[in-house]
């Protein structure tokens, strides 16, 4: 009987282990291996605060949250600024060092001899030293632990953090920062981590730097992958089965380290098969319904805005030799539509990339409402009111139509934790509305049928009417589109002719880069042509057509 | 004065090691943009070849390294072709092909466990040379690791500046989409990648085998060390790797006149993160 309950208290463990990285890889798209370490450092500092200081739980489990949560955020610093593979090798050392200083700092950890006789947890007089006395509080702490990550996951925080796992860029472009993000998703999902290891020190009486290696990060990852990514559901059904099946090998004869062996080559095994054949885990990421449950008032989309005008003055950037905007002066005045065309390599995109941060000029200076946006990075230039969308659009494709735009909404109450913990109510009034006003902009360019469907299932027509919406949704008023209306058959461009043309009318700044002249002179009423980064004429689109050295270049 | 020449000498080592290791995982890793964790224990692999036929079928040492290093060559190929292939074939984003790296890691990292037992294995009679060299000290065996890195590092200059299909790989390192476009067949490539990259991986391990002894779970340091040389280096260049590796082992070795032997690692992790925070395209990175 014993023997179920203890593996029951590790599956308990397993599931707090699972479910925060399953938050890292499944919801932020942030591929740490470092969980195994995050688990050690709570288990070492419960050690050796309840083994030689003598302090009673909880404060050691508090204490390892704070130590395991600081260490999370700083180990993530410098790989965030890049991501991707560096963050994998800075996690791996992360574990190579903790081994090492596990191993080797004798006089705190107690080196390769670990720390015994760690003091059991005692509730209301009782002690829990057996497995059943002990699973109640395992229980409790993992449902604890449980609620945390799934109310994250589940909060405008949660949906912010799956943007930026479909696309970095796009996410910085609505506005959000993915810096800060992404300490605050590494700061909880370690500190979850360091719960479940206060407890197992508690539990297993002894830590020694052995149980805390690579290999239980990859157990881990199993169990995740197993599971289902981006389901937190999942994570504990994977946390079930694979604690619980290799205590099935217990029947077969054969000696324990080689059972052991086994055990591992069994989840590596299960790894590579479940990605081959199923890679979206047993219980696969759903996309929400929330888009039944949205009022029925639709805030007004095309309400009159004050306008600005969006300046760059003198602005220059090189890549190495080459200049890609040089001396470039532009007014994108508000109340109408500016094309920017010219032929390929102008520097068209370099040009919007200025303007919203996404580059610094090296010279010359980007001014809005008065004020320089010159070093400022993109997600507070979206929140001063100047945003950007992409040529290659950068949909946030497993997220549902309506979550592209609800993500994209501004001043989101729901993307602070402080919030999203303690002001739950908050959250949920300031979401009720926001899905009114997410329907309101769906509609608005049309949209409004296919709010529930996931954004990869689209027509090419439809994702770029998306990319209008999400854009919209950032509340900016000065709005640069690359090239929104490329690819559009005629009876597709007539549809969204109407949706600028009104955004134009309600004051707002907009700019477009296009390629077709016919959509140049339906919609614009200034147009800027640029080649070879500079700008060589500016004039109604009728002004420049009837210039021959411009259609010579453009059309070369 | 001859504590630095020592140091310096180590340094130039164990450098010579963990840029064999860096120039084995940059080619593969540059070719074909996999983050092959299972390097590895195919590293260890290649040291059990070396140490099966040495012990068990008696062959002198140098035939010996020559199976460590045909092992290492056959098992990177057929970790290339059976477990990465179908998910390339599938069009499996990169994050899903490091999981399975990561998979076949602890797959073969047990495997060897559950085949060979846990002991450290030791080639019959190790060379026991020793060279004096006015205050230096340095044994027959390190001064293969430098030289070996010479050798492999000419050859595989030679390999891919030379003939036509070298070419074709250092084209890929420097941009595999656009091999890609040009036609480069990349399932050649890819595959010639991994078997020259994993037998390169193979000198150094066949060197370790005979310096320290072989253990199942000798292959983690070795891919953590070349992808920090890597790293550190600038990923997508092979001399960069070759300078990351041999800039870790001069730093950690100088550092050691300070700090205690058992910290190396950790040594290596500091200029990593130096790099990343100060030169996040590494020392020799254009990109």
């Amino acid at each position: 009987m014993d023997y179920v309950l203890h593996v029951l208290v590790m599956v308990s463990l397993y599931a707090i282990l699972a479910t925060s990285f399953n938050l890292l890889i499944g919801y932020a798209g942030l591929f740490a291996l470092s969980h195994a370490a995050f688990f050690g450092v709570g288990a070492y500092v419960t050690a050796i605060l309840a083994a030689k200081l003598g302090i009673a739980f909880p404060w050691p489990l508090l204490a390892g949250i704070a130590v395991t949560a600081a260490l999370g955020a700083a180990i993530a610093l410098p790989a965030l600024r890049i991501g991707g593979d560096y963050l994998v090798i800075v996690t791996l050392a992360l574990q190579v060092i903790l081994t090492a200083v596990l191993l080797n700092w004798t006089a705190l950890t107690g080196g390769t001899d670990g720390i015994r006789a760690i003091p059991r947890v005692e509730l209301f007089g009782f002690k829990l030293d057996t497995p059943g006395r002990f699973l109640p509080l395992a229980v409790v702490v993992a449902a604890i632990c449980f609620a945390v990550a799934a109310r994250l996951g589940a909060s405008p925080f949660g949906r912010a953090l799956k943007a930026m796992r479909e696309n970095e860029a796009a996410t910085q472009a609505i506005g959000k920062n993915i810096v800060a993000m992404k300490l605050s998703v590494f700061a909880i999902a370690a500190g979850l981590a360091s719960v479940a290891g206060s407890l197992y020190a508690h539990y297993v009486t002894f830590v020694s730097a052995e149980s805390f290696t690579i290999e239980l990060t990859i157990y881990l990852l199993a169990m995740v992958i197993l599971g289902g990514t981006g389901n937190l559901a999942g994570s504990l059904l994977g946390a079930f089965i694979l604690a619980v099946l290799p205590e099935l090998l217990k029947f077969v004869d054969m000696p324990p380290d080689i059972a052991d062996k086994m055990r591992q080559i069994f989840y590596g095994l299960l790894l590579i098969v479940m990605l081959r054949l199923r890679p979206q885990g047993l219980l696969p990421e759903s996309a929400s319904a929330h888009h039944y449950n949205a009022p029925s008032e639709r805030p007004p989309v095309d309400a009159p805005v004050a306008a600005a005008a969006l300046e760059g003055r003198g602005l220059e950037r090189r890549f190495g030799g080459i200049v890609a905007v040089s001396a470039l002066d532009i007014t994108i005045e508000p109340g109408r539509i500016t094309g920017l065309i010219g032929p390929n390599g102008a520097g068209k995109t370099t040009a919007f990339n200025l303007l919203t941060g996404f580059l610094q000029p090296d010279r010359g200076e980007v001014r809005y409402r008065g004020r320089s946006l010159n070093d400022l990075k993109p997600h507070r230039i979206v929140r001063l009111g100047v945003a950007r969308s992409f040529q290659d659009l950068k949909l946030f494709t497993g997220l549902s139509v309506l979550e592209n735009v609800l993500v994209a909404l501004p001043g989101q109450r729901g993307d602070h934790l402080a919030y999203v913990y303690f002001a739950p109510w908050v959250v949920r009034r300031e979401e009720h509305h926001n899905l009114g006003r997410a329907m309101a902009i769906l509609e608005f360019v049309g949209l409004g049928e296919r709010a529930g469907e996931l954004a990869s299932d689209l027509s090419y027509a439809d994702e770029k009417l998306l990319v209008v919406a999400r854009l919209l949704a950032t509340g900016a008023e000065a709005l640069l589109f690359d090239e929104p209306l490329s690819g559009l058959a005629p009876n597709a461009l007539a549809k969204v002719f109407p949706v600028f043309k009104r955004l134009a009318a309600s004051g707002r700044t907009l700019c477009i880069i296009e390629h077709n002249l016919d959509v140049i002179r339906e919609l614009c009423d200034r147009v800027v042509f640029l080649d070879e980064g500079r700008k060589l004429a500016e004039g109604t689109a009728e002004q420049l057509m009837r210039d021959p050295d411009l259609s010579r270049r453009y059309f070369r | 004065m001859d504590l630095f020449v020592q140091l310096f000498a180590n340094g130039l080592v164990n450098g010579s090691h963990y840029a064999l290791l860096g120039l084995a995982f940059a080619l593969i890793f540059g070719t074909t943009r996999i983050t092959h964790f299972a390097f590895g224990p195919v590293y260890a692999l290649s040291a059990y070849g070396c140490w099966l036929s040495a012990e068990k079928f008696s062959a002198p040492l140098p035939l010996a390294i020559v199976a460590g290093i045909a092992t290492g060559a056959l098992a990177g190929a057929l970790a290339y072709l059976v477990v990465y292939r179908p998910f390339e074939r599938k069009g499996s984003p990169p994050l899903v092909i490091l999981i399975a790296s990561l998979g076949l890691f602890i797959v073969l990292e047990n495997a060897i466990g559950v085949a060979f037992g846990t002991d450290t294995k030791v080639v019959p009679a190790p060379p026991s040379t020793v060279f004096l060299w006015g205050p230096l000290v340095v044994t027959g065996v390190q001064l293969a690791q430098v030289v070996m890195l010479a050798l492999t590092g000419a050859l595989l200059w030679l390999y891919v500046t030379r003939t036509r299909f070298g070419k074709a790989l250092l084209a890929m390192t420097d941009s595999p989409d656009m091999a890609r476009i040009v036609g480069i067949d990349t399932l050649r490539v890819s595959l010639v990648a991994f078997a020259v990259g994993s037998a390169i991986a193979a000198v150094p391990a066949c060197l370790i085998l005979v310096k320290d002894g072989a253990t199942a779970h000798m292959g983690f340091i070795a891919v953590f060390m070349a992808f920090v040389a890597v790293v550190v280096g600038g990923v997508g260049s092979l001399r960069g790797a070759v300078a990351g590796g041999l800039a870790l082992g001069l730093v950690e070795s100088i550092g050691m006149a300070k700090i205690p032997t058992e910290w190396q690692n950790s040594i290596a992790f500091v200029v990593l993160f130096v790099v990343l925070l100060v030169r996040p395209t590494g020392l020799f990175g254009g990109r």
